[in-house]
């Protein structure tokens, strides 16, 4: 943690911290839905359902890590380095927002699962 | 067996016109007059020179907070000043909190009916069946609670009535709503709950039943405590480093 002094200095924007946030949780909202159009046609039952949105969830990360984060990262060396510039740690860009797009998740896959299977 | 189709209407548009009955029906914010406004203002004005007390210099900081701190030991901000030493009257007598509180409650309102209305609806048409499977096994315990209405004791509780399917479409559209209306949308529950406790946690300061005169006097205090440093200290230094 940063100590209070250098927080004045080099000041953290909440706003920022809110818009990085809600466009993770968006995103992944989204994708969730997707995902489970995904599960209901390829017909997976349980565990491999959810097996399936986290590991698609987990690659949905590392594709906005690759093409967002790591361009900014390298356009602009000053400052911090790391995924501590955007989020509040690694652990919010990998599961931010999964709890929340499961249930959309759920919802499209019930849908779609009992669609497909006739 | 013939594939039952899905009898709920699209809860997508419902949401949408949820959204928009609830921002037509709020009501405008309350006039109050000047003597209120300038004693919520002044405190707020404490506890910003509290906040960003690091950003000015010493002696700015120093003339801004003597000056506040006389002001709210003599009472010169108060609504009433020959009141100084009551309470503030009762929520329930006092006309300005109640609009507040009204306001609050036909939000609530808007947000209840309608999906009362629906489970109603769906209760009458589409009971005694079921219509969709999850894909997923869940214990028997669950049957009570997923197909309220289907009398059978050895269906998996994989089967889902109406109403439940109902319940999740519910929770599974809310981050769509989220999306597609904006994050402070009124058709999204969560968002409304933490708004609940959010604004909760602010409109104590001026609410109705709590003390301005104790509360300048606190505010007041908090000012005289505070230990000030100011964050252009020692800035050449820091610059000169960063350049070199």
């Amino acid at each position: 943690m940063r100590t209070e002094q250098e927080l004045q200095i080099s000041p953290v924007v909440q706003e920022s911290v809110i818009h990085n946030t809600k466009v993770l949780v968006t995103l992944r909202n989204l994708t969730a839905s997707l995902f489970g159009i995904g599960a209901g046609i390829l017909g997976l039952e349980s565990y491999p359902g959810f097996i399936f949105y986290v590991v698609f969830s987990l690659l949905t990360s590392a594709l906005v890590y690759a093409l967002r984060v790591q361009p900014a990262l390298a356009r602009d060396p000053s400052g911090d380095a790391g995924i501590t510039r955007f989020f509040k740690g690694s652990w919010e860009l990998w599961t931010g927002g999964i709890f929340e797009g499961l249930s959309g998740f759920v919802l499209t896959w019930t849908l779609f699962y009992g669609l497909v299977r006739a | 067996m013939s594939k039952l189709l899905d009898p709920i209407p699209h809860h997508h548009s419902y949401g949408v016109l949820r959204h928009y009955a609830t921002v037509l029906m709020a009501t405008a914010p309350k006039k109050q007059e000047t003597p209120a406004i300038r004693e919520q203002r002044s405190l707020l004005r404490g506890i910003n020179l509290r906040q960003n007390a690091n950003a000015i210099s010493p002696v700015a900081f120093n003339a801004r907070r003597d000056f506040l701190v006389t002001a709210y030991e003599s009472g010169q901000f108060l609504k009433a000043p020959e009141k100084k030493g009551e309470a503030a009257p009762n929520p329930m007598s006092d006309p300005a909190a109640m609009d507040g509180m009204m306001g609050m409650m036909k939000g609530n309102m808007m947000m209840m009916v309608p999906q009362t209305l629906i489970m109603g609806w769906i209760n009458a048409f589409f009971s005694g069946f079921v219509v969709i499977r999850l894909p997923f096994p869940l214990t028997i315990k669950f049957k009570s609670m997923l197909q309220a209405g289907v009398a059978t004791k050895d269906m998996d509780p994989q089967w889902m009535s109406s109403i439940s399917w109902y319940v999740l479409c519910i929770f599974g559209l809310q981050s769509v709503f989220n999306y597609l209306l904006g994050s402070d949308n009124a058709a999204s529950q969560t968002a409304q709950q933490m708004g609940q406790m959010g604004p909760g946690a602010g409109a104590n300061m001026f609410g109705p039943g709590v003390d301005p005169d104790k509360q300048f006097q606190g505010e007041a205090e908090n000012l005289s405590v505070l230990a000030h440093y100011y964050t252009l200290a020692g800035v050449e230094e820091r610059l000169l480093k960063s350049l070199s």
